[in-house]
């Protein structure tokens, strides 16, 4: 509908990808900054830029655009605002598989472990909504899986930590499931790369399907849409997302709900649009959030998943508040 | 050319029939329709004959495969669900889903359907409202629409009047008769039996799943159809201003 809402997104994910390459506890002047990360000059500024600024910077773009992409395809599936993969459990249970993978040791097996264990557990919880509340179920359904699921793999999750021999291995969970993503390397860039991309193209893959299932199942289906196909490209691209998000940032809810929901009065309401948007939108929305994290407690090491969900909470009763008044 | 042909069609429900065993073919030109009380098997039968629904027989829709179905017939659901506020505009482009090119906007073609269906439903002043803001009248000429700008030679539409004011109705039975005679054909599941008999070609009639009647409508709605299938009696009568049906009493 609005011709410059993707150039305006995408300017506005360069700036703030810039702005985070910037900001941070190493004083390094702009100039400096740029000379090492390009050229590569000046030792200890390039190690800054290249090893600690750039893959946060990166994984910022990444993870967000992922969540927001996610959101965007599971709320024009289940044609349901309150969709959300941190809502209806997805996020909970990608934790739970890769919290099952570090205490157990599998995640040091090979290199990909840890993204492949979120990832199955993300599968699972997906998997798990739609045969509970299917694309016909009503939010209150939709929600209560939700609940459902998240409380389960929250459960299995304290069962690990329960069962944790030392405490620190516990204390390192803990954090690590508030989602952040500071000291990250290249390496977790490579590790959730390949899950992200092929998770964003079998969601590319539904964007036709989508809009037709805003006239519902019956119609989307005369209209020559496979349904099966279209259920089973959402699994696979939702879990990826989520999963490899959550593999390498740990936990970050309502990413995914805030973003969608901002964005869907610009984009005409319609799916397809919405899928692009939301993906610039929760890259802009991460990184800025993460260089908030920065400058707002930078002596700290605030969580990135604790501010999402401080702002993203309120949202969502607002949310609830207006799905009440229309009487749903 | 036979855009609709039916054989034995049968849907099972919990090991019991719901449609038993139904025959029918729809030739371009035709506007069939589809009658029956309440549980009659209405809605079963056009969502089998499109495939929508696990059935056995033969269905000449529902042997195609989807993006060619959805070519030969567009069909309006009952529901009528509209998940996003999209505006009346982009709701009727949605009738374009099923020919390529339509994700990378609209083609020429794909703009002049849209064009012509929101002409054809009297919708212009609405085109870019957003649906969820119309009334209920005005949502249903909208979906109604979208299935114009499908440009399938069939329509099946279950229950299209339901919920329309009185000018509504006719404008939407006159807009199936002109889509029939102009060499498509229409299969629409009825309650309104004088609506049915002023446009219709032909009628079916259901009753608890089996095909009881079919024909012109004077054939179909007979005083013994109508007291066997629906309970009622009724005024039928061809007059100046064309066949008048009214109900009259239950039975």
């Amino acid at each position: 509908m609005n011709h410059w809402l993707i150039p305006g997104l995408v300017a506005l994910v360069a700036a703030l990808f810039a702005a985070s390459l910037l900001i941070g506890p190493a004083a390094i002047g702009v100039g400096e900054s740029l000379a090492a990360l390009i050229r590569g000059e000046g030792e200890a500024v390039v190690l800054v830029m290249r090893e600690i600024r750039l893959p946060r910077a990166l994984l910022g773009v990444m993870v967000g655009a992922s969540l927001g992409l996610a959101g965007a395809a599971l709320q024009g599936f289940l044609r349901n605002p309150l969709a959300e993969p941190g809502l209806i459990g997805t996020s909970a249970s990608a934790a739970l598989g890769a919290v099952l993978a570090l205490q157990t040791g599998f995640a040091a097996g090979f290199a990909l472990a840890l993204p492949a264990a979120a990832l199955t557990g993300a599968v699972i919880s997906v998997v798990l909504i739609l045969l509970l509340a299917g694309p016909r179920g009503s939010s209150l359904v939709l929600i209560l899986a939700g609940i459902a699921i998240s409380a389960l793999a929250g459960a299995l999750i304290s069962l690990v930590l329960n069962l944790s021999p030392n405490p620190f291995a516990a204390n390192e969970i803990v954090f690590w499931m508030m989602g952040s993503l500071t000291d990250r390397s290249m390496d977790h860039v490579r590790a959730a790369a390949p899950f992200m991309l092929a998770g964003a193209a079998a969601l590319w893959l539904t964007r036709r399907g989508l809009d037709a299932m805003t006239l519902g199942e019956d119609a989307a289906a005369s209209m020559g849409i496979a349904l099966t196909r279209l259920r089973l490209l959402l699994v696979i691209g939702t879990a990826a997302l989520v999963g490899a998000a959550t593999a390498v940032a740990g936990a970050i809810g309502f990413v995914g709900l805030v973003v969608p929901h901002i964005l869907r009065p610009w984009v005409g309401a319609q799916p397809s649009r919405l899928l692009p948007a939301s993906a610039l939108g929760g890259a802009a929305m991460l990184l800025a959030a993460d260089i908030a994290v920065r400058l707002i407690a930078p002596e700290r090491d605030l969580k990135l998943g604790v501010l999402t969900a401080i702002v993203g909470a309120p949202l969502f009763l607002h949310l609830i508040w207006k799905t009440r008044r229309a009487g749903l | 050319m036979t855009l609709l042909s039916v054989e034995n069609l049968t849907v099972s429900r919990a090991g019991q029939p719901v449609v038993g065993g139904i025959d029918l073919t729809v030739q371009p030109g035709e506007f069939v329709g589809l009658l029956g009380p309440n549980g009659a098997g209405k809605t079963t039968l056009l969502r089998a004959a499109l495939g929508l629904l696990p059935f056995t027989g033969r269905s000449s829709l529902a042997a195609l495969p989807g993006r060619e179905r959805a070519r030969a017939a567009a069909f309006l659901p009952q529901s009528r669900e509209i998940a996003w506020p999209l505006s009346v505009e982009a709701l009727v482009a949605l009738g374009r889903v099923p020919y390529p090119g339509a994700a990378r906007g609209l083609s020429g073609a794909d703009r002049e359907a849209v064009d012509r269906a929101i002409s054809r439903m009297g919708l212009e002043t609405f085109r870019h409202r957003p649906t969820t803001e119309l009334s209920g009248g005005e949502q249903a000429r909208a979906l109604i629409a979208r299935v114009l700008a499908q440009e399938a030679p069939l329509l099946l539409a279950d229950e299209p009047t339901a919920g329309l004011d009185p000018a509504a109705q006719i404008a939407t039975m006159r807009v199936f008769a002109a889509h029939a005679a102009a060499g498509g054909a229409v299969v629409a599941s009825l309650h309104d039996l004088g609506l049915a008999v002023r446009h219709c070609t032909r009628l079916v009639l259901l009753d608890g799943g089996r095909l009881v009647a079919d024909g012109a409508p004077a054939e179909v709605l007979t005083p013994g159809n109508l007291a066997r299938t629906f309970g009622i009696r009724a005024h039928f009568a061809e007059t100046g201003d064309g066949p008048v049906f009214q109900p009259l009493d239950m039975l």
